[in-house]
């Protein structure tokens, strides 16, 4: 692929633009970048915050936290977690959020309480809903009475294979209020005209959803994908309440709950900065393949 | 267009909203309860197990009307921010091509990656020895105080408005700060309004921040003061269980007021009328 | 791709100007600081009792020493507390003190340079083995100097619910709970005979401090009060804790104790009939339960006259970003009087860390003799110990403890041997 010169002004065609980005960048980078280089930095350390003017030796130490955290059980494990969790998470809050702002756009009575109803999960703080979900998940709690004899034994959040899972469905019914937003935004933009012809066309309603709604969508499923993957992989207060500080064996816990631990709880600062580092570019990674992914057909 | 309802469609709708607000009714009538009843029974509210007490303890213990306008501060400046200067960056990173762009657009993709936990302790120093805005509602705004999901929000919005409008207005030999300010702004409310949805609900629910920048009881926002009463208090109260659940709906109803009073414009805009017309 | 490179290449391009500032910023000047007087910040928990105490004390200070008043917050007593601090301590807004310094955190706090050496006040050491006699001597920093003030302690025993006990048939007055074998008979009796669900539900969880309150005071009465490490090298993996995991084992196995999280106090819902808990815990059961209570129980028994257990203790410490450090000592002093330590007690009924406690107190201890117990065990209190990592060795030990004990995925004798074995690295880092 020939590179191409940098054609135009050197500027930019609207360099006004500058002046409006510029309060946003500004802040970028005093807010985030700064940090975010003080992170990097501590990465490479054995480092562990002082108080201001104490003398304390930080050796530099190369690649030994990165090198932690790629042999660290505890630590691999909780990335495998943020993957069965992603795998489970994303999915359904695709099709849920979609299938539920399809069903919400159109005229149906009591919209508002539909609406509203949906929505409430995401805007109530996690702390309150937890207790609410330890009770119906408890090992005599609703799920397992109505669930009988079937009912997983050890119980739901003590078992190590079920743990993240039931912290997965948590998070997906918490988020679905957003997502559900989103999806009805992004229904206002597909023009009417689509579903009248293919009505015409004399296809069912389920017929219509795929061919119209879906790609009609297919921005915002972007976003929905993006957005879910990262609050996804950034994950921390759930399954530290859910769990009580990530489950038996550490299978709910969340790469930055570990990271908490370790670089806040234990001040290994530059370990808790090399696990985080790591997360972002697992992450960009991620998003990078789901966006070439949804974007290539 | 009004289509048809399904009747099934309606029965499906109403089971999936009552799974969503089951845990929260349950949380209601659990902070309603004199005495905690953790049997599936209890689900139902018994008339003769309901008391305002929890209430009442929380709002003995902490100054409700203090916290509550602390909140409102601390978000009401996030979203000020987040408006004001997000709609700026988003319209020029949707519309206008300069230098940096891709580079500033690539920061923010970043932004949102980072999870700021990893950030939350350089950024305590830097604000509060570096800009020394410890115990003040800047310092508490500022890490907050543009939400890079809306300026996303914002780009994209302003990505999907047809190219036709803005070179009408540049055939017409306008300025760009017109364009803006004659052509995108007015368009701009449903993005808006999700924007502002996105960005109340961090700093409303927001804990460890404002905790670590002030402990002046008289500067803390509701969801810190109640995460102090629970922590601690609560243990006291007659229902501990039920004064949790008390506060957390103190929490939330706020939120839910403004998402009832505003959800009903979201889909008043109809696009289409302003490209047609 | 080639963009985002650039994006990262400029945020990392930051980091070297970053690097450069980090701890930018000039610190106090220590040396003249010691005399300095003045006003002074201090925070305690908002334990409620803590706080009218806690208001009081400033009070009568401020009305004596109108120049040096002192300005005091609360904070909450939880697991944020200590992030709270360190924070504080790497912004340099940390208080001149803290009157909720858990033990556990001062070898960090020391490491990131946050706290004073409190001998250097002149008679300070002597103030503090004084008060505190012999036990002082696990709260000196591994340099031999004090970083923190022993303040008050919660020893930890057994409390049980006389009603429980009496629907199961067990005598309520002089229940058989102090051998293990005994405990676990009664636990099955009260299970079985319907007294409640769980005989007693400690925490199941991973945080690092919950072994304070399941297998660490138990560990100490067994070995007569040996610490968690000492001398650098862990001691549990021995035969002494063995023989405490295998009776919690016993107790998880049987499903005498509960595995999942509890969301509320058990013991005050009656979802257990025991519970392991200090004396702060008594105005919480207050008017829900009537209870009893017993030292932990060890293998064969050991006299309540002499038995240890973990002190769940928190402290005073001086903050290194405080100023007028002289007034800070004095108020320390102060606060830990025998008149405050009293006023404290009576208050709170948790105990000051003072020698004779049952003699200096008279009255107080003859109008609630249920609170002797916890006088008398003051004296034999195991704190934490004092060395480098401590955190990391709690979370090590508990995470071996919460796989092979709690959820039996692991034997005992294994995991804990591991644990030791981590537990001696990090302990001999400095």
């Amino acid at each position: 692929m020939p590179r191409t010169k940098r054609r135009g002004p050197l500027l930019g065609r609207q360099p006004i633009g500058i002046a409006f980005v510029t309060p946003y960048a500004v802040f970028l980078a005093g807010i985030f970048a700064y940090p975010l280089g003080i992170a990097v930095y501590m990465s490479f350390h054995d480092w562990f915050f002082a108080a201001p003017g104490a003398v304390v030796d930080r050796p530099f130490v190369g690649l030994a936290n990165y090198a932690t955290v790629f042999t660290d059980p505890a630590i691999l494990r909780s990335f495998g977690n943020i993957a069965i969790f992603l795998v489970i998470n994303v999915p359904l809050t695709v099709a849920l959020a979609l299938g539920l702002a399809t069903a919400l756009n159109a005229a149906i009575p009591f919209r508002t309480f539909f609406r509203v109803s949906f929505y409430v999960p995401y805007v109530t703080a996690s702390v309150a809903v937890v207790g609410v979900w330890l009770f119906l998940f408890n090992s005599d709690g609703l799920v397992n009475s109505v669930l009988g004899p079937l009912a997983p034994d050890p119980p739901w959040l003590v078992n190590s294979a079920l743990a993240m899972p039931v912290v997965a469905v948590f998070v997906t019914w918490k988020q679905l209020g957003f997502f559900i937003l989103l999806y009805l935004a992004a229904l206002q933009n597909v023009p009417k005209e689509l579903y009248e012809s293919a009505a015409v066309d004399g296809a069912s309603r389920w017929r219509s959803f795929l061919t119209v709604t879906v790609p009609g969508v297919r921005p915002a499923t972007t976003l929905v994908v993006l957005l879910a993957t990262i609050t996804g992989a950034n994950l921390f207060t759930e399954p530290y309440l859910l769990t009580g500080g990530g489950g038996p064996n550490g299978a709910s816990a969340s790469p930055v709950l570990v990271m908490y631990q370790r670089g806040i709880e234990q001040g290994q600062a530059g370990l808790g900065a090399a696990i985080g580092i790591v997360l972002v570019i697992g992450t960009l990674v991620i998003s990078l393949v789901n966006r070439r992914l949804l974007e290539r057909d | 267009m009004p289509r048809k309802v399904h009747p099934l469609r309606l029965l499906a709708l109403a089971a999936g909203a009552l799974m969503f607000l089951f845990p929260f009714y349950y949380m209601l009538v659990g902070s309603l309860q004199s005495e905690p009843d953790t049997t599936p029974a209890g689900a139902l509210p018994n008339p003769a197990n309901l008391t305002g007490q929890n209430y009442a303890d929380i709002d003995g213990r902490l100054d409700l009307g203090t916290t509550l306008l602390n909140s409102g501060i601390f978000t009401g400046g996030v979203l000020l921010c987040t408006v004001v200067f997000g709609v700026l960056a988003g319209y020029a990173l949707a519309r206008l091509h300069f230098r940096g762009r891709a580079l500033l657009f690539n920061l923010m993709l970043l932004v949102q990656v980072v999870p700021f936990q990893l950030l939350t302790i350089p950024l305590y120093v830097l604000i509060v020895r570096t800009y020394g805005l410890a115990d003040s509602y800047a310092g508490m705004i500022l890490p907050f105080a543009i939400n890079s999901a809306a300026v996303f929000v914002f780009r994209q919005y302003f990505l999907q408005l047809p190219k036709e409008l803005f070179e009408a207005a540049q055939v017409d030999g306008a300025s760009e700060l017109t364009i803006l300010w004659r052509v995108a702004l007015p368009l701009v409310r449903p993005a808006l309004l999700t924007a502002v949805l996105l960005t109340f609900i961090g700093p409303w629910n927001e804990f460890l921040w404002p905790f670590l920048i002030t402990k002046d009881a008289d500067m803390q926002p509701l969801a810190v003061a109640l995460a102090n009463y629970m922590s601690n208090v609560a243990a006291r109260a007659a229902n501990p269980y039920g004064a949790l659940l008390a506060g957390a709906c103190v929490l939330a109803a706020p939120v839910i007021i403004l998402f009832v009073v505003f959800q009903r414009r979201f889909t008043a805009t109809n696009l289409g009328s302003s490209v047609k017309g | 791709m080639k963009r985002i490179l650039l994006a990262l290449l400029s945020a990392t391009a930051l980091t070297a100007a970053a690097a450069c500032n980090v701890d930018g910023g000039g610190g106090g000047d220590a040396a003249g600081a010691a005399e300095k007087r003045g006003p002074i910040t201090i925070w305690y928990s908002n334990n409620a009792e803590e706080v009218a105490w806690g208001k009081a004390m400033v009070e009568k200070w401020n009305a004596a020493h109108p120049d040096e008043k002192v300005t005091a917050q609360e904070v909450p007593a939880g697991k944020t507390t200590e992030e709270a601090i360190g924070a504080a301590i790497t912004g340099g807004t940390a208080p001149c003190l803290v009157f909720n310094t858990a033990p556990a955190a001062v070898p960090q706090f020391q490491k990131q340079g946050g706290l004073v050496a409190l001998d250097d006040f002149p008679g300070a050491r002597e103030y503090i083995e004084q008060r505190t006699g012999d036990n002082a001597a696990q709260y000196r920093s591994p340099d031999g100097k004090y970083y923190q003030l022993p303040w008050k302690s919660n020893p930890v025993v057994i409390f049980y619910n006389k009603a429980a006990f009496t629907a199961a048939g067990i005598d309520a007055e002089n229940p058989p709970l102090s051998t293990y074998d005994e405990f676990l008979d009664t636990a099955r009796k009260v299970v079985r005979g319907g007294g409640a669900k769980y005989a007693i539900l400690p925490a199941p969880t991973s945080e690092f401090f919950q072994s304070w309150f399941d297998f660490y005071p138990l560990y100490a009465a067994e070995t007569g009060g040996t610490q968690l490490v000492e001398d650098g090298k862990a001691t549990f993996a021995g035969d002494a804790g063995q023989k405490v995991a295998t009776f919690w084992k016993t107790l998880y196995d049987e499903g005498l104790a509960g595995r999942e999280k509890y969301n509320g106090d058990a013991f005050a819902d009656g979802q257990a009939a025991m519970a392991i808990v200090g004396p702060w815990a008594i105005p919480v059961y207050k008017d829900k339960v009537q209870w009893g209570s017993v030292p932990v129980p060890t293998s064969k028994g050991t006299d309540a006259k002499e038995i240890h257990t973990f002190s769940d203790a928190k402290n005073v410490a001086m903050y290194s970003a405080c100023e007028n450090r002289g007034t800070a000592w004095e108020l320390m002093k102060f606060a830990t009087s025998e008149e405050q330590d009293g006023a404290l007690l009576e208050a709170s009924g948790q105990m000051p860390l003072r020698t004779g406690l049952a003699d200096a107190y008279p009255d107080y201890f003859g109008q609630n003799p249920a609170y002797t117990m916890f006088a008398d065990l003051t004296a034999r209190t195991v704190e934490v110990p004092n060395v480098p990592n401590s955190i990391a060795i709690w979370q090590a030990l508990r995470d071996a403890y919460t796989d092979s004990v709690v959820f039996g995925k692991s034997d005992p004798k294994g995991a804990l041997a591991d644990a030791a074995t981590k537990v001696d690295q990090l302990a001999g880092q400095s």
